[in-house]
């Protein structure tokens, strides 16, 4: 913890006058770019840089981490009303999000995402606060062993995230991490599964997945019900009152989750993704009533919401006080660092406290403003869903179309959408849960890969997973939480016999 | 029935396998890389072989709900394919006609497809809600989208 | 019925609209020009005379990467100093076409062939090409100018027992080759695996058992703090503040001569310790294959102007570049040098595609 006069330094910036007008700039911004199809913090960030030109840094700075936090608080909007997760640290949100806008309750939902988000952030900046100088040790002790089994407690999620067939959901996922070994392969440079196609030589991007596994999708259902009515009344879509219960219900999911995926969110590499699915997993693991999850349940809702924008703020650590970028949006980050002439690191806490405590303690005050902005818009942006249906279908699948176009340009991807919207949709209707087949799809990649940087460190010795402690504890863990399922199910089993 | 269906899908995700491990067999491997490329590839595609036929001999777990979902209305099928080659078609021409008109002309299309009546708010829609995007986008955020054959 | 008449009218009115766009589709394709799309077919350059040229439209920075990068970066730099400084009228957007390292970026700029695309490049524009993964090579541009340089440099854990790549390189000589891991941000056969390759072959290290490790999600400083690997192999703009703080070890840096600044001044060339080699990362611009000299002249001039203004020197130095100015000529016989010894230690490691 810094010396409480920088800490202070650091208020000052953020209390003035121009320090609230830009927080109030970068989170207003932030959370209109986050809403725009496809266009998640990367994009945001990268846009605003020419702007801060010449500016104020510290101020500056404020500005950028307002945009940063205020996409990720926005990107959750598409997620819940349309199924059509924007950024990666979203896709969980829509497991419980959608359901509830769904059944009418469109504005509640939104308002419940606003607040585990504004505890989310607020916890976690007060954990940043504290222990940012401190944790960074902890951000550079993961080397590839760890993060292999990080991935893999990671994935042995799959089970708890499949109604019905286990075998179904296990099919789902092997599918979706077959997808990601399509394009160069890091380690070699082998080209893999590419077709002779050069816009698959990087892979499949994230978005066209999720857009069409969850949002195009979805449309082929809309185009079933089409002429329903449209959802309740605007008056009772648009609602936000939340009861007591409800309220009650979120502050269990958003405690433990706003310190899960701080912690989560310091590893680089790992953020807010592994942070929202974790969120999601681990809230319907110690649930009393794990059955309610994926129907537009309020703590499936909290858990994820809360956990990403946690890690949000748990990514500044190693960014802030090691200068590490941890995953593409910090790099971009860390270009608007450097074009303002500051060099993020370990010495920045000491070079340019105001900059450090400044960008930090701006975070309290973007927080509240991301609330207080977003609330009263919630009963206006919900009564998207009044739209008559055939208007509603033929939005969404332009909204997914420009989303996937504004990140590739390329009319080769709006191809591969459409493909998988066919696939999503056939999965659906063979009851293949699309959730595992995205998950091994994010994390398949990411795992494959530090497993083999671990094997080629060992020169090919697996006992490297084994004899590092974290990655032991990990491993363990994996185990348990794949087992544990099993073992209460025939438990359950013994019960009824 | 039922039955059938996992036969038909378990052969279908064989088939797949046994392509996706036949490429996988293909790929260059390098002496001194102890875990190489073609590694993950072989497992998952071994892996997905094994659940194909567990597929195959499963016994169908599927609710009633999720049985009923399977039956899809003739005139819906219809309409999903009408979306599906509109949507075809805007892909293939966006960037020769550009995208305002080409998104006009979808989302007017589409909707009065999909059987929206209300003409003129389905127009005032389909034309100033590309024009508003195409802004924010091209003019505000300096992201281009295809301009085509609008002089803009 | 009526779907059918709405879907009939929709494919009529496609169809015109085809027509119309077919015309200029030449134009239409490259977004964000504007009044090149009238004088369509000509790409600007019958009206002029051979002596002098100037865009007829506005002008479009490609960066074949997307957005945040080294490439889009420099393009965005570009675009705004370009225009914030009135060197060029016209108006600048800078395109991000990314896919395969570039190569998506490449072909785009070739198929669409007009004077008023550049686009931004470095070594990877020599390097993807000999791996394998790009249809378009260096060959198939017109160089117009490079603008700037960065350095790579060397670095470990603090606590290895080298001191120096000197002292490094002696040790793997010495049979521990297979026992020491280099990790780099990009793939095999691209910038940092070729960079440590390059001095190792320079020191008479046998190069082809090196273990090499690539992190794309820039997790080489953790990995050699944490001791998962030895070496990082990276850009010096990357690692400097963690020298500074002692976090990490440099062993060298990979420039001619020591660069300026309190903290990389001490950091030791690899030259001055014995191993004769030197690696510039270069970036700069090229154009589309047809280009007149006029063009080429026009650009290499606009750009000149940039290279020399106050307003790109603090860009430079917030960012860390060095000033590399090289006109087209220079820049194409400096390619051809790179491209040789590219190629050359692609195929020592037997990673040559022909």
């Amino acid at each position: 913890m810094g010396s409480l006069e920088e800490i202070l330094t650091g208020f000052q910036v953020a209390i003035s006058l121009e320090g609230i007008m830009f927080v109030l700039l970068g989170v207003f911004v932030g959370t209109f770019i986050g809403m725009l199809p496809g266009l998640g913090p990367i994009t945001a960030i990268a846009i605003m840089i020419p702007i801060t030109y010449g500016m104020d840094p510290a101020l500056a700075l404020v500005m950028m981490a307002g945009v940063y936090y205020g996409a990720v608080f926005g990107g959750s909007t598409s997620s819940i009303l349309l199924n059509a997760p924007g950024i990666s640290g979203t896709v969980a949100s829509s497991f419980d999000g959608y359901p509830m806008a769904q059944n009418g309750q469109a504005g509640k939902a939104l308002a419940i995402a606003a607040i585990s988000s504004f505890i989310g952030g607020t916890i976690s900046v007060v954990l940043l606060m504290a222990f940012a100088p401190m944790l960074s040790s902890v951000a550079v002790s993961f080397g590839p062993p760890a993060y292999f089994a990080l991935m893999l407690l990671g994935l042995t999620a799959i089970a708890s995230l499949s109604e019905g067939s286990t075998l179904k959901a296990l099919i789902s996922a092997v599918v979706g991490f077959m997808v990601a070994t399509i394009g160069i392969d890091p380690q070699t440079g082998t080209a893999r599964f590419d077709f002779g196609v050069p816009r698959l030589l990087d892979g499949i991007d994230f978005l066209v997945i999720a857009l069409g596994l969850f949002a195009i999708s979805e449309v082929g259902y809309l185009v079933i019900n089409r002429f329903k009515a449209s959802f309740a009344s605007a008056k009772e879509l648009g609602s936000l009152k939340l009861s007591k219960q409800d309220l009650k219900d979120i502050s269990g999911p958003a405690g433990r989750q706003s310190i899960l995926g701080f912690i989560l969110g310091i590893l680089p590499g790992a953020g807010a993704t592994i942070a929202s699915f974790i969120g999601y997993i681990s809230e319907k693991r110690i649930s009393k009533n794990p059955e309610k999850f994926g129907k537009g349940y309020i703590k499936g809702l909290a858990g994820p919401e809360t956990a990403n924008n946690a890690a949000t703020s748990g990514s500044f650590v190693p960014l802030l006080s090691l200068g590490i970028p941890g995953s593409g949006t910090t790099a971009v980050m860390l270009g608007a660092f450097l074009v303002l002439g500051i060099q993020p690191g370990p010495m920045l806490m000491g070079d340019h406290p105001d900059v450090f405590w400044g960008v930090i303690a701006s975070m309290y005050i973007g927080n509240i403003f991301l609330l207080v902005l977003n609330l009263p818009l919630i009963p206006y942006i919900a009564r998207v869903l009044t739209t008559p249906r055939p208007l509603l279908i033929s939005l969404v699948m332009m909204f997914s179309l420009i989303g996937v176009y504004s990140i590739s340009f390329s009319t080769f991807d709006l191809y591969l959408l459409l493909g998988f919207g066919v696939l999503g949709f056939l999965m659906r209707m063979f009851a293949f849960p699309a959730p595992p087949f995205i998950l091994a799809f994010i994390l398949g990649g990411m795992m494959e890969q530090s497993f083999r940087q671990a094997m080629t460190s060992s020169q090919g010795n697996l006992s490297v997973f084994f004899t590092n402690n974290i990655s032991l504890a990990l491993i363990i863990l994996s185990v348990l939480s794949f087992a544990f399922p099993i073992i209460q199910s025939m438990r359950q089993k013994k019960k009824q016999a | 029935m039922t039955r059938n269906v996992n036969r038909i899908i378990g052969l279908i995700l064989a088939l797949l396998a046994t392509g996706y491990l036949l490429l996988s067999y293909q790929l260059p491997t390098y002496d001194y890389i102890p875990v190489d490329a073609d590694v993950i590839p072989k497992a998952l595609g071994w892996l997905l072989l094994i659940l194909s036929v567990a597929l195959f001999f499963s016994k169908d777990q599927d609710s009633e709900e999720q049985k009923a979902k399977r039956h899809v209305a003739k005139k819906d099928v219809k309409a999903m394919a009408g979306v599906f080659g509109i949507t075809l078609i805007y892909i293939m021409l966006l960037e020769v006609v550009g995208f305002i008109v080409m998104t006009s002309i979808f989302v007017f299309f589409c909707s009065l497809f999909l059987g929206y009546r209300q003409h003129v708010v389905n127009a005032i829609v389909s034309i100033s809600f590309p024009i508003f995007i195409y802004s924010i986008f091209v003019f505000l955020l300096n992201i281009n989208l295809p301009q085509g054959i609008l002089p803009l | 019925m009526r779907k059918v008449l709405a879907s009939s009218l929709f494919a009529l009115m496609l169809i015109v609209l085809a027509a119309c766009g077919g015309g200029d589709s030449e134009s239409a394709e490259g977004n964000g020009s504007d009044e090149s799309s009238e004088s369509s077919g000509d790409n600007g350059e019958s009206s002029s005379e051979e002596s002098s040229w100037t865009p007829a439209g506005s002008i479009e920075v490609v960066a074949p990467a997307g957005a945040g990068g080294g490439w889009d970066t420099t393009a965005r730099m570009t675009a705004q100093t370009l225009t914030e400084e009135g060197i060029i009228e016209q108006d600048m957007g800078v395109v991000n076409k990314p896919g395969a390292g570039g190569a998506v970026g490449w072909s785009y700029i070739a198929n669409q062939n007009d004077p008023h695309n550049i686009f931004v490049s470095s070594s990877p524009l020599l390097l993807v090409p000999l791996n394998g993964q790009s249809e378009h090579t260096y060959e198939d541009f017109t160089p117009i100018a490079n603008v700037i340089a960065d350095y790579g440099a060397f670095v470990t854990g603090p606590d290895a027992e080298w001191d120096t790549l000197d002292e490094l390189f002696q040790d793997m000589k010495d049979g521990n080759a297979s026992e020491i891991t280099v990790v780099g941000t990009s793939a095999p056969g691209s910038m940092d695996h070729i960079q440590f390759i390059r001095f190792a072959r320079a020191a008479g290290v046998d190069v082809s058992n090196i273990s090499y490790v690539s992190d794309p999600d820039a997790g080489g400083v953790t990995q050699v703090m944490n001791g998962s690997a030895d070496v990082f192999s990276t850009g010096i703009g990357d690692v400097t503040e963690q020298i500074r703080s002692g976090d990490v070890k440099p062993l060298a840096v990979t420039s001619e001569e020591r660069l300026d600044g309190d903290t990389l001044g001490e950091i030791p060339t690899a030259k001055e310790q014995g191993i004769d080699e030197t690696f510039v990362n270069w970036r700069g611009f090229f154009g589309p294959p047809d280009m007149t000299d006029a063009q080429v002249a026009y650009y290499e001039n606009k750009l000149k102007e940039m290279s020399d203004s106050e307003a790109f020197a603090d860009i430079r130095e917030n960012y860390a570049w060095d000033e590399m100015y090289m006109d087209s000529e220079e820049y194409q016989t400096f390619l051809e040098e790179e491209n040789q010894v590219f190629k050359d230690i692609l195929s020592d490691l037997d990673m040559l595609e022909e």
